[in-house]
């Protein structure tokens, strides 16, 4: 499977500090017990991921060095699918982890995944770069859109991955590869190229209605497929 | 129980793909509703799946080292949040710790000014670090609203470009369509105008192919009635031919001079003998019976008596047979004979003789 990335257009995106700020972790103190939100368990990988940020929120920095090992592969690949640079990617790494450092006290496992908030860390940072570079990139092109190239998603697990998270990737993979062409790429474009609802439809040559449903529903068949997993 | 809308809108959160009065509603309607955070932190979830789609790209081991020297120095700016929980100093005895106390005393006092030594000149170096990032970020909001107003002055520009280009466009359209409203106005003239060629050429054929049948019946009716004089005509020239052979012959008949001549012998009273002749032809027939028969140097002499002559005209010689004294046969005048009084036959030396010397056998009128 493999879909092509756009570039990001103008405008698209908040501040990072705008979208930390949305994030259901911020302002809950230093690690304030799960909250009872009615979902089921995490499971064994969730539940050391928020193990390991525990400590971390206790300063233990060897628990911080598990988790970079843990996380780095997957967050770099996403990081370098958004933003087609090595280097660039590497440094949104390098501040979001700075960030989950900082920032550990705030988690909460009741409200998502450790992965899913490093996960919103990298994209949203990795997305804010695009949109610089986009500014500048407009400004000399006299303000011309343009694809700056496209990128390949994995349908196959690498061999860089950890064994852990390849269990992880393979499923997610498999559970993409069964949703309807269009809804993946509706989830795709939102996901990776950062598009707003209206770009993602014209993009797609779709009504605006039409995207909203594919994303809704190829959102919740993901989710259902991922629940489902053994 | 969360609706279509709002599940769809959940979706969209997650993705942060919800912009501003849409996403400030939901957030609102998010903050009343615990089952709606429940579906968006289960959405969060799902959509922070989708990394895994990316290729893992093994990190360099210099970035985890840069990642720790950070928060190494992190740590020497802000060694221990405020609300960290370390672990318990161990527990002595009051008596064994007066001395002691003392000691720490002064040193927590010495340590505490340090710390606030130290906590000030960290205090003031953040002053300085934010006062230096607000300074870079009012400069980059102000390269970016010059980025933005020199991209706004040149789409204004490329706008009133396009709306000049625009309307040039226009009139030449407009210009365009008033020639072809001409020309199709022409065409619709010299259409009527055709149309109106049509329809007399239409008339004019249909009152032609009128004449055409009308004449066609004429010539049937002249072809038949030509037959029937044809034919009558043909009938009429034969009966013209047969009346002018009948009136021929009638006129033939009439003109022919028919004479018994009766016998002037004394031997032979029962001689007769009939003269026909056609004064047209100038030649006749005599048939002759019961003559006496002749002797060898004797033949008949037939004459013609024509007043216009003295004497008559000879009409040749003939012989009977010596049995019947019967003879037939054809004679012409040696003159030309106009008028017929009489026949005469004449006893005559053989081979006739130019004046009638012998005796007059039989004679008729």
């Amino acid at each position: 499977m493999s879909i092509s990335i756009p570039c990001f257009p103008d405008g698209l995106f908040h501040a990072v500090a705008e979208q930390e700020s949305a994030s259901p972790w911020r302002g809950r103190g230093r690690m304030t017990p799960p909250a009872s939100t009615g979902s089921p368990p995490p499971d064994n990988r969730q539940h050391i991921d928020a193990r390991l940020m525990q400590r971390v929120a206790q300063g233990d920095r060897q628990a911080y060095g598990d988790l970079y090992d843990r996380f780095s592969g997957p967050l770099l690949g996403a990081a370098q699918l958004i933003l087609r640079d090595s280097a660039e990617a590497q440094d949104v790494m390098h501040d979001a982890f700075v960030t989950i450092w900082e920032k550990a006290t705030t988690f909460e496992v009741g409200r998502g995944s450790a992965f899913s908030w490093a996960v919103t860390l990298v994209r949203n940072r990795a997305i804010d770069r695009v949109r610089m570079r986009r500014r500048r990139a407009e400004l000399l092109a006299d303000s011309v859109l343009s694809d700056l190239g496209y990128a390949e998603v994995a349908t196959e697990s690498t061999g860089s991955e950890s064994a852990a998270l390849g269990d992880d990737a393979r499923a997610v993979r498999a559970a993409v590869a069964t949703l309807p062409a269009e809804q993946k790429r509706a989830l795709e474009l939102a996901f990776f190229g950062g598009l707003t609802q209206e770009e993602i439809a014209r993009k797609l040559s779709e009504p605006l209605g039409t995207v909203k449903a594919r994303i809704r529903r190829g959102l919740l068949k993901l989710r259902e497929s991922l629940a489902l997993r053994p | 129980m969360i609706d279509d809308h709002h599940e769809e809108l959940a979706a969209l959160h997650a993705l942060d793909l919800l912009e501003g009065a849409e996403r400030t509603q939901f957030e609102q309607a998010l903050a009343r509703d615990p089952a709606l955070q429940a579906l968006v932190l289960s959405l969060r979830d799902t959509s922070a799946a989708l990394a895994h789609l990316a290729p893992a790209v093994p990190p360099p081991p210099g970035l985890k080292h840069r990642v720790l020297a950070s928060i190494d120095a992190l740590e020497k700016n802000d060694p221990a949040p405020d609300n960290v929980i370390r672990p318990a100093p161990a527990v002595f005895r009051l008596s064994r710790m007066i001395p002691w106390a003392a000691a720490a005393a002064l040193v927590v006092c010495s340590a505490w000014l340090g710390s606030r030594y130290l906590a000030v000149r960290v205090e003031a170096d953040l002053a300085r670090k934010e006062q230096k990032l607000t300074e870079l970020t009012l400069q980059s909001s102000q390269q970016q609203l010059e980025a933005e107003r020199i991209i706004a002055r040149r789409r204004a520009e490329n706008a009133q470009q396009q709306i000049a280009t625009a309307g040039t466009q226009l009139e030449t359209t407009r210009a365009l369509v008033a020639e072809r409203d001409r020309l199709l106005a022409e065409a619709r003239t010299q259409t009527a105008e055709r149309d109106r060629l049509i329809a007399e050429a239409r008339t004019q054929l249909t009152t032609r192919e009128r004449e055409i049948a009308i004449l066609t019946q004429r010539i049937d009716i002249f072809t038949g009635a030509a037959e029937e004089i044809g034919r009558k005509l043909g009938e009429a020239q034969q009966q013209v031919a047969r009346l002018t052979f009948e009136l021929k012959s009638q006129g033939d008949l009439a003109d022919f001079k028919i004479t018994t001549l009766a016998s002037l012998l004394k031997n032979s009273p029962q001689a007769l003998a009939v003269a026909v002749w056609d004064p047209g032809k100038q030649e006749g027939v005599l048939k002759v019976e019961k003559l006496p028969a002749l002797l060898a140097n004797q033949d008949y002499q037939l004459w013609i008596v024509d007043p216009q002559y003295p004497n008559p005209v000879d009409g040749g010689v003939f012989t009977v047979d010596p049995k019947t004294g019967e003879a037939r046969r054809k004679f012409k005048a040696k003159q030309p004979v106009g008028a017929v009084n009489a026949f005469a036959v004449t006893l005559e030396q053989k081979g006739g003789v130019p004046v009638a010397k012998g005796p007059f056998v039989l004679l008729g009128k």
